[in-house]
């Protein structure tokens, strides 16, 4: 049995799909969610062997979303497309499964058929050749979710990001909210820079530096908030502003 | 010295003939340097005539005669040619032998000899392309000059007894010399003005070509083929009183209209190679001068001597040929080729303008099916999908929308209509959404609100769905939730507006792709049935709505 989450944003289609993988007794359908955002922090949490995805959506796309995962912790992704003759191409240019609206259950099976080979034989479901021949290596903006909302947050307004117990948090010069990107995927995929274990800063945001006792810093933000710089990344941090 | 004012009395005498001359079309053949054999022999006969009566009107001096012969022999050379200078100094020469005299010999020799001057001048020229110098009365005076210095020398050598000789040239060279040449010089000033009235003429044919203009507007806006052809040539036949005209495609005679219509016939191959040269090098080609004669090359007893093949343009492209044409014996011609060149150009741009004509008929009716073509595939299996989901949980529900889905094909499919009621085409903007409403589920509401009024309005098929679409597509699919599309009527002060709205506020002004191809299709067939007023326009406030709107007027300016 495959744990599963669907994620399209109209209704009909997720419901549909569901009952399809429902009836086929070879699919948990654990969550859906009517949107990428909400996806990927379904993904992160509930971690399911598999993710069946749709391509256009509101604010991000499908094909944007696998971009934004843990490539450590990457289910089996299988699109799901009515028409998209772009994407199709370039799923067939890199081997990857995708299924066609309105789905035939034929067709699905053995999409289900290889997704369970996959997970008996333990196989990574994806290279990261293939997820990268996809996606957009620089992220120009960040998904989050405030309170009861949605946000795409772009790159330049972001002033530092950081991570506590409660998860990632992206700070602006006004709000806070949260990613469910990781550190580690926003420090490659975008270009804000590590000044601590758990902080990113935007190196276009900083107002000054303050210098403290055993080599460590505090950077002062353009709006003025203090970001930790730790001994280990002071170095990098300077030799990034041309100090040396 | 007293025979200077006797013989400048006579050239008086002499140049008055010459001007009354010129009064006669017997003089028309002078004014254009031509090399058909009639003219050459009528130059000829009226040199020759001015050479003998320079002889008549000589004074007997010392057994010999002053007189003013050299003006006919070296200009009938200069407007005739070598031969004909001969030919003129020969029989005004030959004259003056059998008045006998001592200077006999010396003087018909002399006489021939200025005829081929004036002649060899005449060839140099022509050679050099400088024929219009021929008429330069400084030139004339030069050349007369030295035909009259070589004339006396002439006697010096040949008369005998060289002293009676040496007295005779010494009492005549200067005045001879004198009258002769300022005689010349005036002779051909008289021909250069009679060739200005003529050039004159050419302001006749500018007024006529603008008759031909006028006349044959519009007549190629059904293309470049054989009626419209006729239809032209016709006209241009009546306004240039030209022997005949034809036009030509690259292969075919399309039309020919005037002397020689017996085996000059439309759609028969092109048989003359001056015409085909004249579209392949794009140039006029002229025919009917020595060099290059024209000859008719379907039948020996075409009566036509003369020919302009100008080539016609569509653009850059070479389509074809007008050519003009005037019969042997016509001595005034009409054609001349600044006026070949203005119908030219005139026509090409006439062929321009009706290819554009009929290209962009084409193009309204290349875009209608383009749209007919254009139902989104995406839109397509979407609605697919949906009517999949819901036959499963509501089969009545489901039918209902297939319903709607083969309304909306339907009402896409009719081919060719140009125009559709408005109603007709809200039925079908319902059908669209009521698929679209299933789709989106609860993110998307509609509200439609058209004055009573413009339901049986006409409006150009394909407006106003394709707007609703594109507010779909590009504004309310990006909205993760509460979704409203409104289609509404406003009143203003000459009709009503028409208003597309939605709340996603996401127009960005498209550069070229796609969707902005759409986009400016329905501007255009708007303001193209509509009018101006009626252009497309667009408001957003970002994030808020965008609204497109577009006037239908209470009355409809064509």
């Amino acid at each position: 049995m495959l744990t599963a989450i669907v994620i399209d944003d109209e209704f009909l289609a997720r419901e549909e799909l569901t009952e399809l993988l429902q009836e086929s007794a070879k699919v948990n359908v654990v969550a859906q969610a009517n949107n990428a955002i909400e996806g990927l922090k379904l993904i992160n949490t509930l971690k399911p062997d598999a993710v069946f995805l749709d391509i256009q959506m509101p604010q991000l796309s499908g094909i944007e979303l696998i971009g934004m995962l843990d490539p450590e912790t990457m289910p089996c992704v299988v699109f799901v497309t009515a028409f998209d003759q772009y994407a199709v191409r370039a799923f067939e240019d890199n081997a990857l499964d995708y299924l066609l609206k309105p789905v035939d259950p034929k067709r699905l099976d053995k999409t289900l058929q290889r997704l369970l080979k996959v997970k008996h034989n333990q196989e990574a479901p994806h290279t990261q050749a293939q997820i990268d021949a996809l996606t957009p290596k620089i992220l120009q903006q960040v998904p989050c979710l405030g309170h009861n909302r949605i946000m795409i947050i772009p790159l330049q307004e972001i002033e530092m990001v950081y991570s506590d117990l409660s998860g990632v948090h992206v700070q602006t010069a006004h709000q806070t909210a949260s990613s469910q990107l990781t550190l580690k995927t926003l420090e490659e995929k975008t270009d804000l820079l590590r000044c601590h274990r758990q902080y990113l800063i935007n190196t276009k945001s900083i107002k000054e530096i303050q210098l403290l006792d055993n080599g460590l810093a505090e950077v002062v933000t353009l709006s003025g908030k203090l970001v930790p710089v730790s001994r280990r990344y002071l170095k990098t941090l300077k030799h990034m502003l041309g100090i040396i | 010295m007293h025979l200077v004012p006797s013989l400048l009395q006579q050239m008086c005498v002499y140049l008055v003939l010459a001007y009354m001359l010129s009064k006669t079309p017997i003089f028309l053949p002078l004014l254009n340097i031509s090399s058909q054999r009639s003219h050459k022999f009528s130059c000829y006969v009226l040199f020759s005539l001015f050479c003998i009566l320079g002889t008549y009107f000589g004074l007997n001096i010392n057994d010999a005669i002053a007189n003013t012969r050299a003006i006919g022999a070296v200009i009938g050379g200069l407007l005739g040619g070598p031969v004909v200078g001969f030919a003129v100094g020969l029989t005004g020469g030959i004259h003056r032998y059998t008045l006998g005299g001592f200077t006999d010999v010396a003087c018909a020799i002399s006489t021939t000899m200025e005829g081929l001057i004036g002649g060899l001048l005449h060839l140099y020229l022509v050679r050099k392309d400088k024929s219009y110098l021929l008429f330069n009365p400084l030139i004339v005076l030069a050349i007369t000059f030295v035909a009259e210095v070589s004339q006396m020398l002439i006697i010096l050598a040949v008369a005998k007894p060289f002293d009676r000789a040496y007295t005779l040239v010494s009492e005549i060279a200067a005045p001879m010399i004198i009258a002769n040449c300022v005689g010349a010089a005036l002779f051909v000033s008289i021909l250069q003005d009679k060739k200005t009235i003529f050039e004159r003429y050419s302001a006749v044919f500018s007024r006529r070509a603008l008759t031909i203009a006028e006349r044959s507007v519009g007549i190629w806006s059904t293309g470049f083929d054989g009626s419209s052809a006729e239809k032209v040539a016709r006209i241009i036949y009546e306004e240039t009183n030209v022997g005949a005209v034809a036009i030509t495609d690259t292969e075919n005679t399309l039309a020919f209209i005037g002397i020689g219509e017996d085996h000059h016939k439309p759609n028969t191959p092109i048989s003359s190679k001056y015409t085909r040269q004249a579209m392949e090098q794009n140039r006029i080609i002229y025919l009917g001068a020595r060099e290059s004669p024209y000859h008719c090359s379907i039948s020996d007893n075409c009566k036509l001597g003369t020919v302009l093949v100008i080539p016609l343009r569509a653009g850059k492209k070479v389509v074809g040929t007008i050519k003009l044409y005037e019969p042997k014996r016509k001595l005034l011609s009409n054609i001349n080729r600044s006026m070949g060149e203005g119908i030219g150009q005139l026509l090409s741009s006439q062929i321009l303008y009706g290819d554009f004509q009929q290209q962009q008929t084409l193009l309204t009716q290349a875009e209608i099916k383009l749209l007919h073509a254009q139902v989104n595939p995406h839109f397509l299996f979407n609605a697919l999908n949906t009517i999949s989901a819901v036959i499963r949980r509501d089969p009545n529900k489901a039918r209902e929308l297939i319903q709607h889905l083969s309304h909306f094909f339907r009402s896409n499919l009719k081919q060719n209509i140009e125009t559709v009621a408005f109603k007709d085409e809200l039925a079908h903007v319902n059908a669209y959404l009521t698929i679209e409403k299933a789709r989106f589920t609860d993110r998307l509401t509609v509200e439609i609100d058209i004055h009573e009024a413009l339901q049986e309005r006409l409006l150009p098929s394909f407006t106003l769905q394709p707007l609703v679409e594109n507010a779909i597509k590009h504004g309310i699919s990006t909205m993760l939730e509460g979704g409203r599309v409104r289609i509404y009527s406003e009143r203003n002060g000459v009709g009503y507006n028409i208003v597309v709205e939605d709340n996603a506020g996401q127009f960005v002004p498209a550069l070229g792709d796609k969707q902005g191809l759409g986009m400016e299709i329905v501007a255009k067939r708007l303001v193209h049935f509509f009018g101006d007023k009626a252009a497309l326009q667009t408001e957003c406030e970002a994030g808020k709505s965008t609204r497109m709107r577009f006037l239908v007027p209470d009355q409809v300016s064509s």
